[in-house]
């Protein structure tokens, strides 16, 4: 199954998890009241199973863990966000499709 | 999506969400299974309203949409179905998979199954610098981002339920809640009654014409040049659309763009109970597709719902 591979993290995990990782981590801020959110959740998981052992794809419920989506100006959710090296390489705001987080996924590890 | 609420006996087998050709179609054959309909939305914001039909089979002549709309509400009323002219602003699944919706007057009402018929809207104004802002001062869904503007000042643009609703969800929120009206308010007099009660201020007859800022919104300017200056602008024109009501209970949504929902030759979606029909299914946008459409869902959805209610009443 393609969803053990996805990660679920808060503030008190981001740092450890998300900007010390050793690769780089997409990181899908949510809400479960947030219906373009839950629109896009299938294709995170299956992202998680496809890039298993190159890129790690967590989520972060931003009910549960106001602070790190504060800290990132965070103001619309679904935002994907793919730290490299505990930087900011690309930053994704609203319900995209797969294909599109794919080729920035794609291009941050090129 | 994963809180049910307790269980209810729902007083309808189907509840329909839009008063387009697909869901008055649906209505129809649902009712004449002797199915307990209840169609919820506004003939009036339908596409086919101010349309000219001149290519829906066995309908000679030019029609106009109005005149169809009118004649499918008779016919749905004929054949048992109840309509109210209300649009939903929030689905619910409740236990036992049967499921709830509230209207924009507060009112909530259960069924066996949803048939989605809401059509199509486009959400965004178009404006320059509109999409760069997003997420910078711009959103698209109150539901979502309401809470990302704590005592901040901010605007809704739209004319419908999704504004007023919305306008009034982040009068509990924020700072300062302007509701910018291009014309009418179309909503119910007891959601005008909340609005007045959180306060928003009504800037009517107004459009935004222009964004101001870069790195996030500063302001905007309105078709009479007034500024408003701003922390956040929500854009959220007609009713809720397939995102807040359908996504919202887990149903599948197109992969590419999150714009239609994905049904099978029964309309079913991916929920059991949940159909959809009509524009909302994708493209072609005609009328033929979405009576066609509808009456599969009604079938489908009134067949499914009276062999719940029959199971449930021989056990319960
Ligand atoms: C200018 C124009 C010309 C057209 N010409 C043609 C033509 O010549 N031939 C043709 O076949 N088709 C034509 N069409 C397309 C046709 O009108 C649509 O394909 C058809 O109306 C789709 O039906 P529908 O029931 O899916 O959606 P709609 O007719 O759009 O109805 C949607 C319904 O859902 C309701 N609704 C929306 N949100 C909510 C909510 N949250 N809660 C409750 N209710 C809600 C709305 O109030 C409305 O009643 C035309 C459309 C336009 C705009």
């Amino acid at each position: 199954m393609s969803g053990d591979k996805l990660i679920h993290v808060t503030d008190v995990e981001f740092e450890s998890q998300v900007l010390k990782a050793d690769k780089p981590v997409l990181v899908d801020f949510w809400a479960s009241w947030c219906g373009p959110c839950l629109a896009i959740a299938p294709a995170i998981e299956e992202l998680a199973g496809e890039y298993d052992g190159k890129v790690v794809v967590a989520k972060m419920d931003v009910d549960k863990s106001p602070a790190t989506p504060g800290r990132y100006g965070i103001r619309a959710i679904p935002t994907l966000i793919l730290f490299k090296d505990g930087q900011v390489v690309e930053q994704i705001t609203g319900a995209v499709g797969k294909a599109v987080i794919e080729s920035a996924i794609n291009k941050a590890l090129s | 999506m994963d809180e049910k609420i307790e269980k209810v006996i729902p007083s309808y087998d189907v509840i329909i969400l839009g008063t387009g050709p697909a869901g008055l179609q649906a209505a129809i054959h649902a009712a004449r299974k002797k199915a307990r309909v209840l169609v919820l939305g506004r003939p009036e914001s339908s596409s086919l309203y101010k349309a000219h039909i001149e290519n829906y089979c066995c309908v000679p002549g030019v029609k106009t949409g109005e005149e169809l709309l009118l004649t499918g509400m008779q016919q749905a009323e004929y054949f048992g179905a109840e309509l109210l002219k209300e649009d939903v602003v929030a689905t619910a699944a409740l236990q036992d998979e049967a499921y709830q919706v509230t209207t924009e007057s507060g009112k909530t009402y259960s069924a066996y199954t949803l048939i989605i018929s809401t059509g199509v809207t486009r959400k965004g104004l178009g404006l320059k610098g509109e999409k760069d802002l997003v997420g910078r001062g711009v959103s698209y869904c109150v539901d979502c981002d309401a809470n990302f503007y704590r005592d901040a000042v901010v605007a809704v643009a739209g004319d419908g339920s999704a504004a007023a609703h919305g306008a009034v969800t982040l009068s509990k929120i924020a700072k300062e809640v302007t509701l910018i009206i291009t014309k009418d308010l179309k909503v119910n007099p007891a959601l005008k009654a909340e609005l007045e009660k959180g306060n928003v201020i009504m800037a009517a007859g107004s459009k935004v014409k222009e964004l101001r800022g870069t790195d996030k919104l500063d302001a905007v300017i309105l078709s009479d040049g007034t500024e408003l200056a701003l922390d956040g602008l929500f854009i959220e024109k007609g009713a809720k659309g397939a995102m807040q009501l359908a996504a919202f209970l887990g149903v599948s949504l197109d992969p590419g763009k999150f714009t239609y929902i994905v049904t099978d030759r029964k309309q079913a979606t991916n929920i059991p109970g949940v159909y959809a029909a009509g524009d909302i299914c994708g493209p072609p946008f005609q009328m033929a597709k979405a009576v066609g459409e509808g009456c599969v869902a009604g079938l489908s959805a009134g067949g499914f719902a009276l062999k719940k209610r029959r199971k449930e009443t021989q056990t319960g």
